[in-house]
C-alpha cells in the first residue's frame, strides 16, 4: 500500500496554505515530474512548460485528492499527459511529410510510467531518511557513495576515523537509514512485491 | 535490502536529485502562490518558429521575427516579437494589465490600450511568462516563454 503518513502529512498542510509542507513537497516529487519529461525527450524550453502545467494543476486540484497517498500516481499520469501535449502541439506544426507513424509522439508504456513512480517514492524516501542521520553518518555515507568511492585510507584521513572503525561504522549507518520510518513505509513496493501490482492495477 | 544494495541505492536516489537544475526546482516552488491567484493557465498553441510552412507567408506587416499564441478559455493572448520590442494583443481586445514575470528577476508591468494591444521593451531576456488582467477581471498566465 502506498500510505506514506508524511505525504498524507504534507498534503494536508499544502491545502492549509502552508508554503513550507509545498516546498517539501516539491524537493520530493520534482524528480519524477523531470525524469518522466526526460524520457520524453523532450527540449528544457518544453520541459519547463510541462512542469509549469503540472505543479499549477497540482495546486488546483490537491484539495480534490481523494487520496492524497496517490499524489505520486497523479504527478505521473499528470505529467506524461503534459509531456504527450507538447509533444503534439511540435508535431502538429512539423510539416515535413513524415510516414504518420513517425508523426505520432513517442509513448511510454504503463510498466515504464509504474516504475518511475516506484524508483521516485523509493528515492524519496532515501533522501528524506539519509537528511535525518546524524552528522557523522551523513558524512561517511556522502563519501562512500561518491564517485569514484575514496578508498578507506582516504576516508579514514578526511573524517579522522580510524580505518578499522570504518566498516562498523559503515554497517551500523546503513542499518539505521534501513530502519528509517520513512523507508519502512515503501521498501515493500519494490519489485517482485505481488501486492503493488495487484493495488495498483 | 543488502548493504551493497542499499548504498547503490542511495547513490541513485542522490544522483536523481542532482540531475533536477535548480531552476526547475526554484520556478515548481513559486508555483505555488499560485493558489490565492484565480488565473487560468494559457498554453502555448502556435509558434511560428515551429511552423515549417513552405508556402511563404503573404501578410504584409514587418519584420516579425517569431510569433506565438498563448489560448486558455477564456482569452487568447498573441505575441510578435520585433527586432527590438515584444508586441502582443489580448483577445477579445479588452483594456488589460501585462505583467512580466522574469524567471529570475524583478516583476514588471504594461497596461493595454483599449483594443488590448501592447509593447514589451526591451524584450525580456531569460525566461519569462505573461500574466494578463482585464478589466473585467480575466486572469491568465502563459506558459514559459524564452526568446
Amino acid at each position: 500500500m502506498r500510505d506514506d503518513p508524511s505525504v498524507i502529512a504534507l498534503v494536508h498542510r499544502v491545502c492549509g496554505g502552508d508554503q513550507g509542507a509545498w516546498n517539501e513537497l516539491i524537493e520530493r516529487y520534482a524528480p519524477l515530474v523531470w525524469s518522466i519529461c526526460v524520457r520524453y525527450q523532450l527540449e528544457r524550453q518544453d520541459i519547463d512548460d510541462v512542469g509549469q502545467s503540472v505543479w499549477l494543476l497540482l495546486v488546483e486540484n490537491i484539495a480534490d485528492l481523494r487520496e492524497p497517498a496517490a499524489l505520486p500516481g497523479w504527478l505521473a499520469t499528470t505529467t506524461k499527459h503534459e509531456c504527450l501535449r507538447v509533444v503534439r502541439a511540435a508535431r502538429r506544426h512539423d510539416r515535413h511529410g513524415l510516414p504518420p507513424e513517425e508523426q505520432m509522439p513517442p509513448d511510454l508504456s504503463a510498466t515504464v510510467i509504474e516504475q518511475e513512480i516506484i524508483d521516485a517514492e523509493l528515492n524519496a524516501a532515501l533522501r528524506a531518511a539519509f537528511a535525518e542521520l546524524p552528522a557523522s553518518c551523513h558524512e561517511l555515507l556522502s563519501l562512500l557513495i561518491g564517485d569514484p568511492a575514496p578508498g578507506y585510507a582516504e576516508i579514514s584521513e578526511k573524517l579522522g576515523m580510524p580505518v578499522g572503525s570504518i566498516g562498523p561504522t559503515r554497517a551500523r549507518c546503513l542499518d539505521r537509514l534501513r530502519r528509517s520510518p520513512h523507508l519502512s513505509a515503501v521498501l515493500y513496493n519494490q519489485p517482485g512485491s505481488v501486492k503493488l501490482k495487484e493495488t495498483r492495477r | 535490502m543488502k548493504d551493497e544494495q542499499l548504498l547503490v541505492a542511495l547513490r541513485r536516489a542522490i544522483r536523481a536529485r542532482e540531475s533536477v537544475p535548480a531552476d526547475f526546482v526554484t520556478a515548481a516552488k513559486n508555483a505555488f502562490a499560485w493558489h490565492n491567484i484565480d488565473a487560468e493557465l494559457a498554453q502555448l498553441t502556435y509558434d511560428s518558429t515551429r511552423d515549417l510552412d513552405p508556402v511563404p507567408s503573404t501578410r504584409a506587416e514587418t519584420a516579425s521575427i517569431r510569433a506565438l499564441t498563448f489560448t486558455s478559455a477564456h482569452l487568447t493572448i498573441e505575441l510578435e516579437v520585433t527586432p527590438d520590442s515584444l508586441i502582443g494583443q489580448v483577445v477579445p481586445g479588452e483594456a488589460s494589465t501585462i505583467k512580466v514575470q522574469p524567471k529570475a528577476g524583478a516583476e514588471t508591468a504594461v497596461t493595454t490600450d483599449q483594443i488590448g494591444l501592447f509593447a514589451i521593451e526591451p524584450i525580456p531576456s531569460g525566461s519569462f511568462r505573461l500574466h494578463c488582467r482585464t478589466d473585467s477581471g480575466v486572469e491568465v498566465l502563459t506558459g514559459w516563454i524564452s526568446l
